[in-house]
C-alpha cells in the first residue's frame, strides 16, 4: 500500500456522464435495479428450493415403514416439479397464451375475463389492469398489495394466483376461476336472505377475513363484490387492491382523493350542513327512493374508480391509523345488507355516505319494516361500532347468532347455493350481458424505461402450477 | 489506456474497482445443481438469464461501441475475433456488428422451441451441450469487449459493481459446468485476452474459486 493508505494501483477516476445521451443515465440506472432484483430473487429461490427439499427428507426420514424405493421415487418427483418449475421461467407467457372466453368483470382499471390456456386447456380468471391509468392514479402500492398477498398465500379461504405477467401496457393477474360470481350479484338477485344463509356467508366470510389477517395483511377494502363464490358454493376473497402489510400505510391520501373525486357537488357539499341546496334535496327524497337509487346504481359504482365507501369504516378516513379491526367494521355493514337489503348508510351520493358513517351512532338504522333476531342485530351492532368496542375475531365466533356453527368444519357443509353449471366455462353468474364484451383498448405505450422500471418484481409464476 | 491508469494498466484491473461487487460471498449458493433437479435445465435457465442481463448492460453502452470507435471486434492489444460468415470464412467485423450477430444469434436459439425446449413433453436434443459451449464462448466475447474497450462508459455510468458481479458469476458457472475454455479466457501467448488477467487476479482475491 502506498503512504495514504490506498494500493500503489489506486485509481481516481473522475466520473461524469457529459459525453452519453440524456437517457443512457436512466437506462443504466434500470439494469442496476433489474440486476439487483435478479439476484435477490436468485438467493430467495436457492433458499425456497432448498426448504422445500429439506422438508420432503426430513418427512421420508420420519416415516420408517416406507420402503427405500418409494422415498427415491418421491425426491425424483421433486426434483421433476423443480425442473419444470426452472423450466416455467424461461417460458415468457403473455396474453396470447390465453383465449378469451367472455368478460365476465370490469374494475376500475381493466376487466377481469374467463380464459382458457390454449395449450393445457385450463380455465382461469384473468384480470387486466391497464398500467398507465394506475400510474397516473399513483395506485402502485395497491397492485404491489394485491400481487403479494394473492402470491403469498395457500388459503383455501383467498383466491389463487397461478401467474403474472405485463406487456408494455397492462398488468395481467392469472387466479383461479370462481363460478359462483359474487356476494353483490347475489345481493341484486336475491335481495335480502334468510338469518340461516346469512349465517352461512358472514360466517365463512369471518373465517376468510381471519385468513389474510394471519397472511399478515389488512384486506380495508372487503365489500360484496369482493366476496366471490367457488364452483361448491363456498366463500373465498378476492380483489386485495387496498390491502396492506399490517406496518405499511403508504397511501393515506388515497381517500382524501376519493372523496374529493366522487363529489357530486364540489364545495358545496364540504360544509353540507349550513347548505340550503343540499338539505333539500334529502328532504325531497325519501328513505325507499334512495335505496331504489343505490340499487340501480349498484353495478356501476362498482365498475368506477371511485368505488362505493358503504362499507369502509370510520377510523380509515379519519387518517389517525387503524388495524385489521376496520374489516370487521366492513363485515358488519355486508352482514346488515344481508338482512335488511342495503348497506346501512347507502345514501345518494358517497359524500353523504361517508358523513354518515362518521356519524354512525346516528345513522345505524334498523328498519321497522324487516323483521330481525336480537342475536343478528346485536351482532351487526357489536360490529359496526367504534374500533375499540368491536369484538374480536375469537369473540364474534362465540356470539350467540353464530350458536351451533362448527367453525372446523365450515368449509365442508353443504351451502345453501350450489351454482347449477353445465360446463366449465359457464358464466350463468355473471352479468356478462351487462358488460361490454369488446376487446381491451389501447392507450398509447409509454416506452419510458422508468414507468415499466415501477412494475419490476411484479412478475410472478407459482411453485404450485397444477390444480 | 484512460487517464490516471498507472504504467498502462487497464482500469478494470486497478483498485478500487477490480473489488467493486454487487454480490458479495460464495457464488456456489447459486452456481451449484440444486439435488434432484436436471441439470439441462438448471444450464438452461442459467443461459437464459446471463443472455438477458448481458444484453440489459450492453445496450446502455452500446451508444458508445460504433463503427468509428471499434472498426474490429477486439478483446486485448493484439486480440480481434473473426466471425465465420455464411461462406465459411473468417471475417472482421465492427464491434457493433459482431455482437449484435452473437446477440441475434443467441436469442434465436433461445426462442428455438428444439433447442431450448418450454413446452412440457420436448426434451433437450442430444446436442445442447455442444450448443450451450458454443454460446457462452461468444457471450464470453462479448463480455471481454465491453472489459477491454468500454470499462470507462461502465464506470462513468456506475456500473462496475453490477457488471463485475455478472461477469465473476457468468465465469464461476462456465467453470462449474465446464463451458469455459481456459484458452478462450486467457487467449493466446502473443494475443492474450484483457480480462485473463482479471479472472487471475479474481481467483487470488477468492471472488472466483481457484
Ligand atoms: N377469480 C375470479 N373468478 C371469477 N370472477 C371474478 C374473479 N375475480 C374477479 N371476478 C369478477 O370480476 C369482478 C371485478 O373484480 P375485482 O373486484 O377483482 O376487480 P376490480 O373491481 O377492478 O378491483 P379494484 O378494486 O382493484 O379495481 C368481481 O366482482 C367478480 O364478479
Amino acid at each position: 500500500p502506498a503512504a495514504n493508505g490506498k494500493p500503489a494501483d489506486y485509481v481516481y477516476f473522475d466520473r461524469s456522464t457529459s459525453s452519453f445521451s440524456s437517457d443512457a443515465v436512466p437506462r443504466a440506472k434500470a439494469a442496476q435495479l433489474k440486476l439487483e432484483h435478479y439476484y435477490k430473487l436468485s438467493v430467495d429461490a436457492a433458499v425456497e428450493r432448498n426448504s422445500r427439499r429439506v422438508e420432503l427428507e426430513r418427512k421420508l426420514q420420519g416415516d420408517v415403514l416406507m420402503p427405500e424405493e418409494r422415498k427415491q421415487r418421491q425426491l425424483q418427483q421433486l426434483g421433476k416439479k423443480e425442473s419444470t418449475f426452472l423450466r416455467m421461467k424461461r417460458t415468457k407467457l403473455g396474453v396470447d397464451d390465453f383465449r378469451t372466453v367472455k368478460v365476465i368483470g370490469k374494475g376500475a382499471f381493466g376487466e377481469v375475463r374467463l380464459v382458457q390456456k390454449r395449450d393445457t386447456g385450463k380455465i382461469y380468471a384473468m384480470k387486466s389492469l391497464n398500467k398507465a391509468a394506475m400510474l397516473q392514479k399513483d395506485q402502485l402500492a395497491h397492485v404491489r398489495a394485491e400481487r403479494d398477498v394473492l402470491a403469498e398465500s395457500n388459503s383455501p379461504w383467498v383466491v389463487q394466483l397461478f401467474y403474472s405477467f405485463q406487456d408494455p401496457l397492462y398488468l395481467y393477474l392469472i387466479m383461479e376461476f370462481l363460478p359462483g360470481g359474487d356476494l353483490m350479484t347475489m345481493l341484486i338477485k336475491y335481495d335480502t336472505f334468510s338469518e340461516d344463509v346469512t349465517r352461512f356467508y358472514i360466517g365463512q366470510c369471518v373465517l376468510a377475513i381471519e385468513a389474510v389477517h394471519k397472511l399478515g395483511f389488512i384486506h380495508r377494502d372487503i365489500k360484496p363484490d369482493n366476496i366471490l363464490i367457488d364452483k361448491e358454493g363456498h366463500v373465498k376473497l378476492s380483489d386485495f387492491g387496498l390491502s396492506t402489510g399490517f406496518h405499511k400505510q403508504h397511501d393515506s391520501k388515497y381517500y382524501q382523493r376519493l372523496l374529493e373525486g366522487s363529489n357530486a357537488q364540489p364545495g358545496a357539499a364540504a360544509n353540507s350542513r349550513n347548505s340550503v341546496l343540499v338539505n333539500s334535496i334529502n328532504l325531497t327524497m325519501t328513505r325507499k327512493d334512495q335505496i331504489a337509487t343505490w340499487k340501480a346504481n349498484r353495478r356501476k359504482l362498482a365498475y368506477s374508480t371511485v368505488g362505493t365507501p358503504d362499507y369502509i369504516a370510520p377510523e380509515i378516513f379519519m387518517q389517525q391509523g387503524y388495524d385489521k379491526a376496520c374489516d370487521w367494521w366492513s363485515l358488519g355493514a355486508i352482514m346488515f345488507e344481508c338482512l335488511v337489503g342495503y348497506p346501512p348508510f347507502c345514501s345518494q351520493t358517497t359524500h353523504e355516505t361517508y358523513q354518515k358513517i362518521m356519524d354512525w351512532q346516528h345513522h345505524l338504522v334498523f328498519p321497522d319494516d324487516v323483521h330481525l333476531s336480537r342475536e343478528s342485530e346485536d351482532l351487526v351492532r357489536r360490529m359496526i361500532t367504534g374500533a375499540d368496542r368491536r369484538l374480536s375475531v375469537e369473540q364474534m365466533k362465540d356470539h350467540l347468532f353464530f350458536y351451533g356453527v362448527e367453525w372446523d368444519a365450515i368449509r365442508q357443509i353443504d351451502p345453501p347455493f350450489v351454482p347449477q353449471l353445465r360446463s366449465i366455462t359457464d358464466t350463468t353468474y355473471f352479468p356478462t350481458d351487462e358488460i361490454e364484451q369488446g376487446v381491451v383498448e389501447d392507450t398509447a405505450p409509454d416506452s419510458n424505461s422508468g414507468s415499466d422500471l415501477a412494475f419490476l418484481g411484479y412478475t410472478f409464476k407459482r411453485f404450485n402450477m397444477g390444480h | 489506456p484512460a487517464p490516471g491508469a498507472p504504467d498502462g494498466k487497464p482500469l478494470y484491473l486497478c483498485s478500487p474497482f477490480v473489488e467493486a461487487a454487487l454480490v458479495k460471498g460464495n457464488f456456489k449458493t447459486i452456481v451449484m445443481l440444486p439435488k434432484y433437479v436436471d441439470i439441462m435445465e438448471w444450464v438452461a435457465m442459467n443461459i437464459y438469464d446471463f443472455y438477458n442481463n448481458l444484453n440489459e448492460f450492453y445496450g446502455v453502452i452500446s451508444e458508445c461501441c460504433t463503427n468509428t470507435s471499434c472498426p474490429k471486434m477486439c478483446a486485448g492489444p493484439t486480440l480481434n475475433y473473426t466471425w465465420i460468415n455464411q461462406e465459411r470464412k473468417s471475417v472482421h467485423l465492427p464491434a457493433p456488428t459482431y455482437i449484435d450477430y452473437v446477440m441475434t444469434w443467441v436469442q434465436n436459439l433461445l426462442e428455438d422451441e428444439s433447442v431450448f425446449p418450454t413446452k412440457s413433453g420436448h426434451d433437450f436434443p442430444p446436442s445442447f451441450p455442444a450448443t450451450v459451449k458454443h454460446v457462452y464462448r461468444q457471450l464470453l466475447r462479448v463480455f471481454a469487449h465491453i472489459y477491454h474497450s468500454h470499462y470507462a462508459q461502465i464506470l462513468h455510468l456506475r456500473s462496475e459493481p453490477h457488471f463485475n458481479s455478472l461477469f465473476a458469476h457468468f465465469l464461476a458457472f462456465g467453470r462449474e459446468y465446464e463451458l469455459l475454455e481456459m484458452k478462450d479466457v486467457k487467449g493466446a501467448p502473443g494475443a492474450p485476452v484483457g480480462i485473463g488477467a482479471l479472472y487471475d487476479k479474481w481467483r487470488e482475491m477468492g471472488t472466483v474459486e481457484a
